[in-house]
């Protein structure tokens, strides 16, 4: 056994401890009697678990992708029912935060791809944008020259410069941005690359033309 | 519109004490009372076994025994979940692989873990909906009725709903089943037109199959996989193909590949064994039976028939000196399927062959002499195949005669199960009995083809008496002929109509009835049959 597969076995016994972990506060937050319900310390806490069991599955994603073990499950899926489950699996934390989280779409919209890896592209630009956000979220899917583009606006700063920089090459910089490790962009240029149709190929953008004002994360898919 | 979820019964499938207790907490939150659970997969069997479910949510991951896929397969293959029901698998990323490798049956929704209680209510709360707006589609499928499931299906696809591209492959699918090649072909490539999908391609590829156009197929099978090298069903669909063109070789190469990507998938170890067997590779087959006898022990595939191969295999295979470790397997036999007059039957047969390897003469007559009597019992209006099974054992002991007369008999009784009889011509290969065995099988079939049209043509133009002197004289002959049995009681029910009901004649329908009944007792025909007889036992 090498030992990045000792590190990937053990990242999945870690991210299932912290499943736990999450199950249990989103337990004890639902139920009035234990009157934690809205605890700001709490939400602190649901998020910070949250985010840290996105990124160890993400971990666990690229360790599959390097060793050539992930299949593309491509499928089609609408993509009005998609956000809004989307929105369903992180409205009641933005909330609690004083975030409006909200989605825009053509209710006949579909695209093509792998519901798992863009959801969790997705809960990571929208954990990002959580973090930046002054109190409102958008999620929005358009169609647009042979893509399908999904967007994560916030009404934030914006991403500073830095970030701002093209992202299609595939190898993480060093530095903490605003994504902290960069390991989120990362996964996500992976992930949107491994969407491929006639000879297009996906890809992720960040700019700050967010229609709200803020920063706006798109993953486009062909 | 909500669909009220607290109102539907659930059962929760998970090794983990935990994870059980989650999923109960979130159900009851959304106000759900029935919820019961299984730790194992057993277990959930035998909770589906006595009661109806309107959800299951089951892990993937079930710890030894059943994985939730067996659970699935065995709970859809057995008709303890009907269409309506709504499946649930569970999965977490490190199953992912697994999950998608299986084709046979697949769930409603996936479900990965994590997911918030939020997600999971939307999620059921969509897929109640979608159930309850595709019920009159899975009545229609339970009974057989693929043209009304289908006009049922056209209606919702004119409103264009969300779900169009689901019911469009929905759609596609039920016309290939039906054999309804053109508009199935006409949709696959309306999909094509749009998008590369692979299931679409998969499906282009059948329908040329279904037209017997074997070397275009062929070409759009391999060019699936040389873009998708992971589409298992592509693998099985491209040796079919190569076996319908007499490639058997080739045919085993491609199924050995599949079987190294899927090794789980029973059914897939046993086509590949079958064909390594007419290819003469025993140690390939040895391996590919071993391996579905030991993945079938929790699978709802658990066949006696997958042990007697093995032992058939063993005793062929010059490389496995043991020779005794196939009367060992047929112990082991005896124990896993005790009281079950088939498996008896199979593990005389088998045992016949073993006997045979080992020298012993007497003992392999011996074995023969009473697998006849089992057959006598639970073969001759059993399962076809255990009349091919006989028909090999016999070649196997030198009995060419009596093994060509059971293969004729296979056939005469199966001549419109295409699927069945692509199993005889194999066994027949197997047998070298025969040089040329597709050609010899499509002539019977044909001349039972024509048989039976005449029959019809002589009923539709009035001439009642004759036809149904030719078709009872043909029900004599193929007394499990589903075909000839359902027309020959239709016959007779026609001329019941115009002369009257006497004893004699509606004991012979009530006989046909009886032999379509034990060939398929969901016989759609049979349901029309038993409807007209009904009206007239009540007129007279």
């Amino acid at each position: 056994m090498k030992f990045a597969d000792i590190l990937a076995s053990t990242i999945h016994d870690i991210k299932n401890a912290l499943g736990m972990v999450i199950n249990t506060l989103d337990e004890i937050t639902a139920d009035p009697s234990y009157g934690l319900t809205g605890n700001p310390k709490v939400v602190t806490l649901q998020l910070e678990a949250r985010r840290a069991n996105y990124d160890l599955i993400q971990l666990l994603t690229l360790y599959k992708l390097d060793s050539g073990r992930v299949t593309l499950h491509l499928a089609g899926h609408n993509l009005d029912d998609f956000l809004d489950d989307m929105l369903v699996d992180h409205r009641s934390l933005a909330q609690a935060r004083g975030i409006t989280l909200d989605y825009a779409c053509d209710p006949s919209l579909e695209a093509y791809f792998d519901e798992d890896l863009v959801r969790g592209v997705l809960s990571n630009a929208i954990g990002n944008a959580e973090r930046h956000t002054r109190d409102r979220i958008r999620l929005t899917a358009v169609a647009e020259e042979g893509y399908v583009a999904i967007r994560v606006e916030d009404n934030g700063p914006g991403f500073p410069p830095s970030m701002l920089e093209p992202t299609d090459e595939h190898e993480p910089e060093e530095g903490f941005g605003r994504g902290r490790t960069r390991l989120g962009m990362y996964f996500s240029s992976q992930v949107a690359a491994l969407h491929r149709n006639e000879g297009r190929i996906g890809h992720i953008c960040l700019t700050n033309a967010s229609t709200l004002g803020g920063g706006c994360f798109s993953i486009r898919l062909p | 519109m909500r669909t009220p979820i607290e109102k539907k019964s659930y059962l929760i499938v998970d090794d983990f004490g935990d994870m059980r207790a989650m999923l109960r907490s979130m159900l009851a939150l959304f106000g759900v009372t029935h919820i019961d659970t299984a730790p194992n997969g057993k277990d959930a069997i035998q909770q589906l076994e006595r009661n109806r479910y309107d959800v299951i949510l089951c892990d993937y991951n079930l710890g030894p025994g059943k994985d939730g896929q067996q659970v699935l397969e065995e709970a859809r293959h057995r008709g303890l979940i009907s269409l309506s029901t709504v499946f649930v698998m569970i999965t977490a990323e490190n199953t992912r692989e697994m999950v998608l490798g299986a084709m046979e049956y697949e769930p409603d929704s996936y479900l990965s873990k994590p997911f918030t209680k939020d997600l999971l209510r939307n999620r059921l709360e969509k897929l109640l909906i979608k159930k309850e707006d595709l019920e009159p589609v899975d009545r229609a499928l339970e009974r057989r009725d693929h043209a009304e499931a289908i006009r049922e299906l056209d209606q919702r696809i004119a409103a264009r709903p969300k779900n169009l591209a689901e019911l469009t492959r929905l759609k596609a699918d039920l016309c290939l089943q039906a054999g309804m090649l053109d508009p199935a072909q006409a949709l696959y490539e309306g999909v094509l037109a749009i998008r590369d999908l692979p299931w679409a391609r998969l499906g282009v590829g059948k329908v040329l199959y279904a037209r017997r156009q074997y070397r275009q197929a062929q070409e759009v099978f391999q060019n699936l996989l040389n873009a998708n090298e992971d589409m298992t069903a592509a693998y099985d669909w491209l040796a079919r193909t190569h076996e319908a063109l007499g490639h058997l070789q080739d045919a085993q190469e491609v199924l050995a590949k599949a079987v190294a990507l899927s090794p789980k998938a029973i059914l897939r170890q046993k086509a590949l064994g079958e064909l390594a067997m007419q290819n003469k590779d025993f140690a390939t087959a040895e391996r590919a039976f071993a391996h579905a006898v030991s993945q079938g022990r929790h699978s709802v595939y658990k066949h006696p028939a997958l042990y007697a191969r093995l032992v058939e295999s063993q005793v062929a295979n010059p490389e496995h000196r043991d020779k005794g470790t196939a009367l060992q397997l047929i112990k082991q036999m005896e124990r896993e399927f005790p009281r079950d007059g088939e498996a008896q039957l199979y593990a005389a047969m088998a045992e016949a062959v073993a006997q045979q390897g080992l020298g012993n003469q007497t003992g392999a007559q011996e074995c023969l002499t009473r697998a006849n009597q089992l057959y006598e019992r639970v073969g001759v209006h059993g399962k076809p195949e255990l009349t091919l099974s006989l028909a090999r054992t016999v070649a196997h002991l030198g009995d060419t005669e009596r093994a060509e007369a059971l293969f004729k008999k296979a056939v005469l009784n199966n001549h419109d199960d295409a699927a069945f009889l692509r199993q005889v011509e194999s066994a027949y290969r197997e047998t070298g009995l025969a040089d040329n065995p597709a050609s010899m099988i499509e002539t019977m079939r044909q001349e039972i083809v024509d048989l039976n049209n005449r029959g019809v043509q002589l009923a539709s133009a009035g001439q009642i008496e004759a036809s149904l002197g030719l078709f009872e004289a043909a029900a004599e002959r193929m007394s499990s002929n589903r075909v000839i049995n359902l027309n020959a009681a239709r016959v007779l029910l026609l001329q019941m109509e115009r002369k009257g009901a006497d004893g004699e004649s509606l004991s012979k329908v009530r006989r046909y009835v009886e032999r379509i009944r034990q060939i398929d007792p969901n016989d759609p025909g049979l349901a029309r049959v038993l409807d007209k007889l009904q009206r007239i036992v009540g007129r007279t």
